[in-house]
């Protein structure tokens, strides 16, 4: 286990630095910089002055140069300064976390909730009208984009009852009414696309663990219909979903950006999109590896908790 | 096995949420009514303007900055003006800026001297900074000499859009802490409307100019209690603000709301008391269509749609193709289409009435792309013919526009207008942050443009977007004549002899193809009826975000 858990951290630190080159390369492929961007709201271009911007935010040296400096920096927790905001980028990114992992773990929450026992209930069910009932619905889900799905639910809000959720961030210690007002419908919008894909997939994975011997035995012995399914099927027949929650947590962050935009809510998602129109290189770099970071640390417990559910397999073996 | 309960409610639950998302039907066209057109909100007789209540708004954006001297951006002035005072202003309460509507600020009185030589201003004493510290004429000088970049200068501008507005400053004296002379070079009347715009609002000598970023310390009638970049600036009402009784509101709000159909629902929902920074006719009809009481406000803009044609590259240096390019382009099918019926027609002159400088209608009537489509259309294919082009020889071109749903659309129909007198035009989309620096440095062959003036004003609009080698004279057009016949309009003292050789200089403009003026779009906003004291000026989008004398009737 220990030998796996080493192996899987020093994969995940080689994944971390691809990634870090890969994100300095792509925003460096990008047309124009943070000076043009100045200059475009400015509405002109001085080249002279361009270079001397340039120069004062360092991004007229050599790419490598950059690219070790800010690493260096980011490994040492030194995540820069805002060339934006003029501000260190720790101070413009703090208050934007609480917001994107209240909406994360409401969407993932709510993906869960209710894909799983969609999911259960489906495959117990199979081929009577509940089952084809929540088959559908999941093909809606799988079909509506969430931001779409966002603006219908403010669109109906707003024109039945003449009222949306706020448009400013009201933090839960300061109203917890208008704080989950103001989360669970984009938590919903976000957590229904992937709370379908859950759903079929602990469908498939149920159909086919439901008709293993065990679970006839299980059957043959008088055991109840809750113990049947949850305690000896579903454990066995999780493994998959347990893999897709790891990959849908990664995924979760696309559909963030959007729904962000749309209700409003100052996340770090909607930030990102902000910092990459305007090149601000330390935040879009900074907030990739961070988010990185936590999806690599996602898929690394997922690995984990597959040994614990599942003891037969065993890693690092041929 | 029964459902529980709860995982009943759960799947209830997405079931409504998907009944809705089915349920939606499609946006219908509905017939198109003519807005209203507001009539001036300031206080009538019987309305004695009510103090308190924070105005609630959204911006056009997020600011990059609160410094009004570094951006060229509707969302600074908006969300800067109400921190700010100018030494003059443009009138809130008259639709029309010019010359005649200015008022005092920080200059209680000024004065012409030595022929227009000299501007001296005569500044208000009872005026503080929103840190107790006393407004000076110091302040002053040390503002618009950092903005004229002067050798002396105690601070540089890292970006100075406007410096072009001030090179005719020869030296700003203090010679008390209450008086400031501004010493030209040659007269030009324009500089003290250059000196009223949203654009050029005193600074404290005392505060670093890299404060102005984020924070913001002014004079105005508003301080800034916090600024969340990129999610709301929220400002409150100055106690000690020198203008007695106002302002009437306790504090403003900008939210900054991205997303179009976020911004029509909030409005709805009475979340923002005033909307529309940026919206078509359509939006605000939208707005109204779901609260009936919602005053929708259209009104001319001095914003314009303008072609870029590159003068340096061949064969656009050839006058017949820009001429042709300019007649293929049906004025009347551009206000139906791409601007839904909300725009004026003029030359590089906001057109009159509401503009003050524009060429008369009689003669905006016979401007290329003015007359009958199919008979320009012909002329252009002739133009064409006679310059090498033809169906065995098409001229083919990049069209290239700023990756804008509002650009896209008029790029677009200009695609499919040129295509009928035979030329091929590929519309490549421009990432907007890159789109000033490609046209700055002649990077493109035609180019659909937006350009909006900072205030209505000859010297403003020419030097900036004609000038031989100007940095915004982005079609790189050049002609000597033009350039002294500026320079004699912006010394002309005489109003009526300078509206002539405005008229002029528009006219020869029109004629060489430099710029080709589409049309000027409208600006529109919706606002709740409990809005009060907000004038919408016809000429300017710049000029008007002070408000000191805004109200809530609530």
């Amino acid at each position: 286990m220990r030998v796996y858990v080493f192996k899987r951290l020093v994969i995940a630190g080689v994944t971390l630095l691809g990634m870090s080159i890969l994100i300095f390369v792509l925003m460096r492929l990008a047309p124009g910089n943070i000076t043009d961007i100045v200059f475009e709201s400015a509405g002109y271009v001085d080249e002279a002055d361009r270079k001397r911007l340039e120069a004062e935010l360092g991004i007229d040296k050599p790419v490598a140069v950059q690219y070790a400096h800010w690493l260096g920096e980011f490994v040492r927790g030194d995540l820069g300064k805002s060339y934006r905001y003029d501000l260190p980028a720790w101070e413009v990114i703090k208050p934007r976390l609480p917001v994107t992992l209240e909406l994360a773990v409401l969407a993932l929450g709510f993906s869960v909730l209710l894909g799983v026992p969609a999911g259960v209930i489906s495959a117990t069910r199979r081929g009577r009208p509940l089952d084809y009932a929540l088959r559908v619905l999941s093909l809606a889900g799988l079909s509506m984009p969430s931001f779409w799905l966002g603006m219908i639910v403010i669109l109906v809000l707003v024109r039945s009852l003449g009222l949306i959720p706020s448009m400013t961030y009201v933090s839960p210690f300061e109203n917890l009414g208008a704080n989950l007002f103001q989360f669970l419908l984009p938590g919903l919008a976000v957590g229904y696309r992937s709370s379908a894909l859950i759903m079929r997939i602990t469908r498939s994975a149920m159909l086919e663990v439901l008709r293993e011997d065990y679970i006839r035995t299980a059957w043959a012995k008088g055991q109840r219909e809750t113990q049947v399914v949850w305690r000896h099927a579903f454990k066995n027949a999780s493994l998959p979903v347990i893999t897709l929650i790891g990959i849908e947590f990664a995924f979760l962050i696309g559909g963030l950006i959007v729904t962000e935009t749309v209700f409003n809510l100052p996340g770090v998602a909607r930030y990102l999109v902000d910092a990459i129109q305007v090149r601000d290189y330390p935040i879009v770099q900074n907030l990739v590896m961070l988010i990185a970071v936590v999806v690599v640390l996602a898929n690394l417990a997922v690995d984990l908790l597959y040994t614990w559910l599942d003891p037969r397999i065993k890693y690092g073996r041929a | 096995m029964t459902v529980s309960r709860p995982l009943a409610l759960l799947l209830s639950l997405v079931s409504v949420l998907t009944l809705l998302g089915t349920m939606a039907p499609a946006r219908a066209q509905a017939p198109r009514a003519s807005p209203t057109s507001q009539p001036s909100q300031t206080p009538q007789a019987s309305q004695t303007p009510k103090y308190g209540g924070v105005l609630v708004t959204h911006p056009l954006s997020a600011t990059p900055s609160l410094s009004p001297h570094e951006e060229s951006t509707v969302a600074t002035t908006q969300q800067a003006s109400p921190c700010f005072n100018n030494l003059v202003y443009y009138d809130p309460a008259k639709k029309q800026e010019s010359v005649d509507t200015l008022i005092p600020e920080l200059a209680e009185k000024w004065s012409w001297q030595d022929g227009h030589r000299n501007l001296v201003f005569f500044l208000r004493r009872d005026v503080r900074w929103h840190d107790g510290k006393p407004f000076t004429s110091q302040d002053v000088k040390y503002t618009f000499d950092m903005v004229r970049g002067a050798p002396d200068a105690k601070a540089k501008l890292k970006v100075n859009p406007r410096k072009l507005w001030f090179e005719n400053i020869d030296a700003i004296e203090a010679p008390d802490s209450y008086t400031v002379v501004f010493r030209l070079k040659r007269p030009q009347p324009s500089l003290l409307p250059m000196l009223a715009s949203g654009y050029s609002p005193v600074y404290p000598a005392h505060v670093p100019l890299a404060e102005f970023k984020n924070r913001c310390v002014g004079t105005g009638p508003f301080k800034l209690k916090e600024n969340k970049p990129g999610e709301y600036i929220e400002y409150v009402k100055n106690p000690d603000y020198f203008v007695k009784g106002r302002p009437y509101l306790d504090g403003i709000k900008f939210v900054v709301i991205r997303d179009r159909s976020t911004q029509i629902a909030a409005v709805q929902s009475g979340q923002l008391d005033l909307a529309g920074t940026g919206w078509n006719r359509t939006n605000a009809e939208d707005a109204k269509k779901g609260a009936p009481k919602l005053v929708v406000v259209e009104m001319d803009n001095n914003v314009n749609d303008n072609v870029l044609i590159n003068f340096k590259k061949p064969p656009f240096n050839d006058r017949r193709v820009r001429q042709a390019i300019n007649l293929a382009l049906d004025r009347k099918g551009y206000l139906v289409g791409p601007r839904q019926g909300a725009a004026t027609f003029g030359g590089a002159l906001l057109p009159r009435p509401a503009g003050v400088w524009g060429l008369p209608a009689v003669e905006v009537a016979r401007l290329a792309g003015m007359g009958d489509p199919a008979k320009q259309k012909a002329e252009a294919r002739k133009l064409l013919a006679e310059a090498g082009f033809g169906p065995g020889n098409p001229l083919k071109f990049t069209l290239s526009t700023r990756a804008l749903a509002l650009y896209v659309d008029t790029a677009s129909w200009m695609v499919d207008q040129l295509q009928q007198i035979g030329v091929e035009t590929t519309l490549e989309q421009i990432e907007t942050g890159v789109w000033h620096p490609k046209m700055t440095r002649l990077e493109y062959q035609v180019a659909l443009n937006l350009t909006g003036i900072g205030i209505d004003d000859p010297d403003a609009q020419l030097f900036e977007n004609y000038r031989c080698g100007s940095q915004r004279n982005f079609s790189g057009y050049c002609s000597e004549e033009i350039d002294r016949l500026m320079v004699e309009q912006s010394q002309t003292l005489d109003p009526k002899k300078r509206l002539a050789l405005v008229n002029e200089i528009d006219r020869k403009l029109q004629a060489d193809g430099a710029r080709p003026i589409l049309g000027w779009a409208k600006q529109h906003y919706v606002l709740w009826p409990h809005v009060k004291g907000w004038v919408v000026h016809e000429n300017s989008i710049y000029n008007v975000s002070r408000r000191q004398d805004v109200w809530l009737d609530k």
